[in-house]
C-alpha cells in the first residue's frame, strides 16, 4: 500500500480532431466551467469563442508600458539637456540632476528643441512595450514554473505532437468525479482519465 | 463561426446599386459642384494667380484618392490577397475616377494657370524667348546659364534642367499627360479584368491581374512620386526633398481607405453589402488606417526631422514659411490630429469593429487628410506671388474649387458605383472573403 499523498488535479480527456475538440469546448463552456483548458499541438482559429474566453488584459499592460517608456525619455532627455521644467516653475527638478544643454547648429534650448528628442521617445516607447508585452504575457500565463501536474500523464505527453486534450481541473466549483468525468464522455472524450499529483 | 455564408446565400448577378435610394447624399455633392463650378468660373476670369493654387489644391486632393484606390487594388492583387474581395469594387471604381479627374487637372496646362504656380517656368519661357532672339544659335539650356549670371538664383535651375523642362519628351508637359494615361491603363485593366470574370467566374483572371499587379507596380510608385514633385514641390524650385514622394503616398493610402470605409458603411446604411461586409472587414481596414497613421507620422517627421537638423538654406525655407504666422499653428495641429488623435482612436480593436465609430474617426482622417494637401500647397501662395504670407479672403476660392473638383468628382463617383455589381460576384474567393475572421 503506498503511503504517498495525491491530490486531484482534474480530468483529462483526449479528442481525435480539432472538430471534436472544438466542439468539446463549446460542450464545457455552456456546462459553466471557469477552471479547465484547451492543448493543442497548434494555435486553433476560433477556439478563445469556442472556450467562451474573455479579451486579453495584455494590451491594456503595454499601453501602459508604452505610455511609460515615452514619458521616461521625455523626461531624461528634457531634464538633462533643456530648461523646460524651469520653465513650467519645476526648477528643483532640474538641481537634481545636472542639466546640460547641447547646442548643436544653434538648435534651442527650450522645449522647441523637442525634434531632436524624438528619436529616444519613439525607441523607448518600442522598447518598454516590447518588455511589458513579454513579461505581462510571462505573468499571466504563469510562467516560468517548475513543473505541470499535467505531465504526471502519460497519454498527454502527445499534446505537442497529435492530441487534442481537454483538461477540468478539480478546483473548478462545479467539478465533481461523476459529473464531470460523464461531461466529457457526453462531449465525445476518449481515455479519459483522473490526474493525481504527488503532494 | 456561428454563420457561414455560402455562394446560395448570396443574390445571383451581385447586389446593383440604385442611386435614388442614395439621392440625398449624391444630390448634395451634385449641388455642391455645380456652385463650385459656378464660383470657380469666376475666380478664375477675376482672380486667376490666387485661384490657381485653389485649383492645384482641389485637384491634388482629389487624385490623392485616386491613386489610393488604385494602390489598394495593386497591393490587394499582388499580396494574392482574400479579405478584400468584399470591398475591392469599392477602390476599382475609386481607381477608375482618373478619367473625369484628368479632365478637372487639364486647366494646370494652361500657360495662365501654371504661370503663377511654377516660377521656374516663367523663367524657362524668358530663357526660350532670350534663346530665339539671339544672334548666334542658343539652346534654352545656355540661355538660362547666360541668365544666371545677374540671378544666380537660377543657377539650381541650369542643374535641374534635365528634370525641369518645358521642351523635350521628358518634359513637365508630356510627364503630365504620361501619368494620367498610365494610372488610367492600370485602373481600367484591372476593372476589366474583374467584370470579365463575373461573364465565367474563372480564377484564371485572378492569376493574371496578380501577375500584372506585380508588373505595375513600380511605374505606379514612379507616377506618384513623380507627380508628386511636378505639381507641389515644383512650386518651390530651389526645395528638394527624397522624402517627398513616399510621404505623398502614405497620405494617399490612408486617406482612401477611409474613403473606402466611408462609403461601405453609406452602403450598408442603403441596405447593401449586409450579407458581403462583417464587422472583420471593418476590423482589416482599421487595422490598416492604423499602420498608414504610424507611416505617415513616421515618414513626416523624417522629412522634417532631416530638414531641421540639417539646417541647410534650400531645404528649410519649405518648414520656415510654415513655420509662419498662422501656419504654424496648423503645422501643430497637423501633429495632434494627423497622427497623436488617430492613434489613440485606432489602437483599440472595439473602435475598429464598430462600423459607427469607425466611420466617425474616418470622417475625421478625411479633414485631417484636407488640412495636410492644405498645408501643402497654399502656403507657397503668399511668399510666391509677393503677396504677404496669409492671402486675406483666398480660403473662399479654396472652398469654391473643393467643391468644384472633390464635390463634383464624388457625385460622379457614388453614381457610378450603379454601373457594375458592388462587389466581384463570381470571384471565387468571395467566400474566403466573406466569411473571413481575423
Amino acid at each position: 500500500m503506498s503511503t504517498t499523498l495525491k491530490r486531484v488535479h482534474g480530468y483529462l480527456a483526449e479528442f481525435d480532431s480539432v472538430k471534436d475538440l472544438y466542439h468539446a469546448a463549446e460542450h464545457v463552456r455552456d456546462a459553466g466551467y471557469q477552471r479547465w483548458d484547451v492543448h493543442s499541438p497548434f494555435a486553433i482559429h476560433g477556439m478563445d469563442d469556442a472556450m467562451g474566453n474573455p479579451r486579453s488584459k495584455l494590451p491594456m499592460f503595454v499601453f501602459c508600458g508604452g505610455i511609460t517608456g515615452t514619458t521616461v525619455a521625455f523626461t531624461l532627455e528634457t531634464i538633462t539637456q533643456t530648461n523646460f521644467w524651469s520653465h513650467i516653475g519645476l526648477g528643483f527638478l532640474q538641481k537634481i540632476v545636472e542639466t546640460y544643454p547641447t547646442v548643436v547648429q544653434g538648435k534651442p534650448t527650450d522645449i522647441w528643441t523637442l525634434p531632436a528628442f524624438f528619436p529616444v521617445m519613439f525607441e523607448l516607447t518600442i522598447l518598454f512595450s516590447a518588455f511589458t508585452t513579454l513579461f505581462g504575457l510571462l505573468a499571466l500565463i504563469g510562467l516560468p514554473r517548475w513543473n505541470h501536474p499535467l505531465f504526471v500523464s502519460k497519454n498527454f505527453s502527445k499534446f505537442s505532437d497529435d492530441g487534442f486534450f481537454v483538461c477540468i481541473e478539480a478546483r473548478d466549483p462545479k467539478f465533481s468525479q461523476e459529473g464531470t468525468k460523464s461531461l466529457l464522455e457526453k462531449a465525445g472524450g476518449k481515455n479519459i482519465e483522473l490526474v493525481e499529483d504527488e503532494i | 463561426m456561428s454563420h457561414h455564408v455560402t455562394f446560395k446565400d448570396l443574390p445571383q448577378g451581385g447586389e446593383k446599386f440604385e442611386p435614388a435610394k442614395g439621392g440625398k447624399l449624391i444630390g448634395t455633392l451634385g449641388l455642391f459642384g455645380l456652385l463650385g463650378i459656378a464660383a470657380s468660373a469666376y475666380f478664375f476670369f477675376t482672380s486667376t494667380d490666387t485661384f490657381a493654387y485653389s485649383w492645384l489644391f482641389a485637384v491634388f486632393f482629389t487624385f490623392t484618392f485616386v491613386v489610393g484606390g488604385c494602390f489598394w487594388i495593386l497591393l490587394h492583387s499582388a499580396s494574392n490577397s482574400s479579405w478584400g474581395v468584399a470591398v475591392r469594387r469599392i477602390w476599382e471604381n475609386l481607381a477608375n475616377m482618373v478619367v473625369p479627374l484628368a479632365i478637372f487637372a487639364s486647366p494646370l496646362l494652361l500657360t495662365a494657370v501654371n504661370k503663377p504656380l511654377y516660377e521656374w517656368m516663367g523663367h524657362h519661357r524668358t530663357a526660350a524667348e532670350h534663346a530665339a532672339h539671339a544672334d548666334h544659335p542658343t539652346t534654352v539650356k545656355q540661355a538660362l546659364h547666360h541668365m544666371a549670371e545677374d540671378n544666380p538664383h537660377l543657377h539650381v535651375l541650369v542643374t535641374k534642367f534635365g528634370y525641369m523642362n518645358l521642351t523635350n519628351g521628358f518634359s513637365w508637359y508630356s510627364r503630365f499627360v504620361a501619368y494620367f494615361l498610365i494610372l488610367w491603363f492600370i485602373a481600367r485593366t484591372l476593372r476589366g479584368k474583374s467584370l470579365q470574370q463575373e461573364q465565367d467566374g474563372d480564377i484564371k483572371h485572378t492569376i493574371w491581374s496578380r501577375q500584372f499587379s506585380c508588373i505595375v507596380l513600380l511605374p505606379f510608385a514612379l507616377i506618384v512620386t513623380f507627380a508628386a514633385y511636378d505639381w507641389l514641390v515644383g512650386l518651390d524650385y530651389n526645395w528638394f526633398s527624397t522624402m517627398w514622394g513616399v510621404y505623398i503616398f502614405a497620405g494617399c493610402a490612408w486617406a482612401s481607405m477611409a474613403v473606402s470605409i466611408l462609403v461601405v458603411t453609406w452602403l450598408r446604411g442603403l441596405g447593401y453589402l449586409q450579407k458581403v461586409v462583417t464587422d472583420e472587414h471593418y476590423h482589416l481596414m482599421g487595422k490598416l488606417l492604423f499602420a498608414f497613421t504610424v507611416f505617415w507620422a513616421y515618414i513626416s517627421f523624417s522629412q522634417y526631422f532631416l530638414i531641421w537638423y540639417a539646417n541647410i538654406t534650400e531645404e528649410t525655407r519649405f518648414y520656415l514659411i510654415r513655420n509662419t504666422e498662422g501656419w504654424r499653428a496648423v503645422s501643430i495641429f497637423i501633429l495632434l490630429g494627423h497622427f497623436i488623435v488617430p492613434f489613440l482612436f485606432l489602437l483599440s480593436q472595439k473602435r475598429k469593429k464598430n462600423p459607427v465609430v469607425i466611420s466617425l474617426g474616418c470622417l475625421w482622417i478625411l479633414f485631417m487628410h484636407l488640412v495636410d494637401i492644405y498645408w501643402n500647397v497654399i502656403p507657397e501662395r503668399g511668399p510666391s506671388l509677393g503677396i504677404g504670407v496669409w492671402v486675406a479672403g483666398a480660403w473662399v476660392q479654396d472652398i469654391a474649387a473643393l467643391c468644384a473638383v472633390f464635390g463634383t468628382m464624388s457625385w460622379l463617383y457614388l453614381r457610378g458605383l450603379a454601373k457594375y455589381s458592388l462587389y466581384p460576384w463570381r470571384d471565387p474567393r468571395l467566400i474566403e472573403s466573406v466569411n473571413v475572421i481575423n
